[in-house]
């Protein structure tokens, strides 16, 4: 879902650095010294995921771990997934560097919809309401990941719906497979470090 | 205590084991999309591939002179290629648009037109037919040659075009990982110096 370099004019260009900067300093903001740690684990898997090639479906498309990122960090996912993409940029020529606040936007912001969404309920200790909520989380944050991709590219693709359907279509299997390792994380994570689930703010426990 | 920092060093040596095994065992390929060109004669042929070797099939390919006025579009066919006939003898930029925001160009010199056009042109007029003589000129000999290098080097291209669309290695890979945790080591130093700042300045 790495939009490439020259695809896009320069106000979106413009517009998705500005958004990026601004959810990275928010993230910064609420980064404590023991958070980093998690922070740089994620990251790293979001860097990776991105290797991890799908082969079903009409297009080219990979895992991208947005969900489990927005889920465990909140705010703090968005200096994560700007610092794996901008590495995918560097090192594997994925999206590129101008585009890269457009690509962190379109990857974090869902990541951070999705902590409000769900991160109380899979806290939960009903274990099937926590790992409906992972599930949930994990598929979602690939969908707003679609239709924000789709929304960046209005300006230069013929029509919204069109482009938003076919890369939701495209990422249907990723959907679900992200939902189910959204759900072994949380459920791996719920019998070896709970206090992980409860928000990564500290404040609620 | 001990316990939970015996589960964290548990799930930080599962994390580098799965990513050791994802980044050797499995095809490495992603979200990359690659267009070649050549010219041979008075034709351009083209391959377009997604990074993991996957063909770009049924994806638009733009034309574009020097001056950037297009000059012809037209689609892959389900094995990435396209082909046209040269419009003009310019820099040519090959733009391909693979849908959902990928993109990739590939630019063939005038020069290298030339070079292809012209042994064509002058094939074309001296009849392609002839007799061997016994004594070749200098042109034809060279005409000849050019005429089987291409037809020699026509594999070597393309495995040029294949070697080029390859994933990204292992040592990226770890590399990038290595970076991230590099800035960690940045990140927490620069946290805790604040932090001794500020008990500092409470002593």
């Amino acid at each position: 879902m790495h939009i490439s370099e020259g695809v896009l004019s320069a106000p979106v260009l413009i517009t998705g650095a500005v958004l990026a900067a601004a959810g990275v300093a928010v993230g910064l903001k609420k980064m404590d010294s023991d958070k980093i740690p998690q922070v740089a684990v994620l990251s790293s898997a979001f860097f990776v995921a991105s290797l991890i090639h799908v082969p079903i479906g009409p297009s080219s498309v990979h895992l991208i771990l947005n969900g489990i990122n927005g889920l465990l960090l909140g705010w703090l996912c968005f200096p994560s997934i700007l610092v794996a993409l901008a590495l995918q940029a560097i090192l594997f020529q994925f999206g590129g560097i101008t585009v890269l606040g457009v690509n962190t936007v379109n990857m974090a912001l869902p990541g951070v919809i999705c902590y409000y969404l769900f991160s109380r309920l899979v806290n939960r200790e009903r274990r099937l309401i926590s790992l409906t909520a992972a599930f949930a989380s994990g598929l979602l944050s690939v969908f707003f990941s679609g239709i924000l991709v789709a929304l960046s590219l209005l300006f230069t693709e013929q029509s919204f719906i069109s482009v938003a359907k076919l890369i939701v279509v495209a990422h249907l299997p990723i959907m679900i497979i992200e939902g189910i390792i959204t759900l072994f994380c949380v459920a791996f994570l719920h019998r070896v470090k709970p206090e992980l689930l409860g928000g990564i703010y500290g404040e609620a426990t | 205590m001990e316990k939970r920092h015996k589960s964290t060093m548990y799930a930080l040596i599962l994390f580098f084991a799965s990513i050791l095994v994802i980044s050797t065992s499995l095809p490495v390929s992603a979200h990359k999309v690659i267009i070649f060109a050549w010219v041979e004669g008075d034709t351009v042929f083209t391959e377009s591939k997604f990074s993991g070797g996957r063909e770009a099939t049924d994806a638009q390919v733009f034309v574009f002179d020097k001056e950037g006025k297009q000059l012809l579009d037209g689609k892959t066919n389900n094995k990435g290629e396209f082909s046209f006939k040269i419009p003009k003898l310019t820099d040519l930029r090959i733009v391909l648009s693979a849908g959902m925001g990928h993109k990739a160009e590939w630019r063939i010199p005038e020069s290298e037109i030339k070079e292809a056009g012209g042994i064509l042109e002058k094939k074309r007029a001296g009849g392609s037919s002839q007799p061997i003589a016994v004594g070749l000129s200098k042109e034809e000999i060279k005409e000849l040659i050019e005429d089987s290098l291409d037809r020699k080097l026509r594999p070597i291209v393309r495995m040029m075009n294949k070697s080029q669309s390859k994933g990204p290695s292992v040592t990226e890979i770890l590399g990038g990982i290595g970076y991230i945790f590099g800035l960690m080591g940045v990140a927490i130093y620069f946290k805790n110096r604040g932090k001794k700042r500020e008990v500092n300045r409470d002593n």
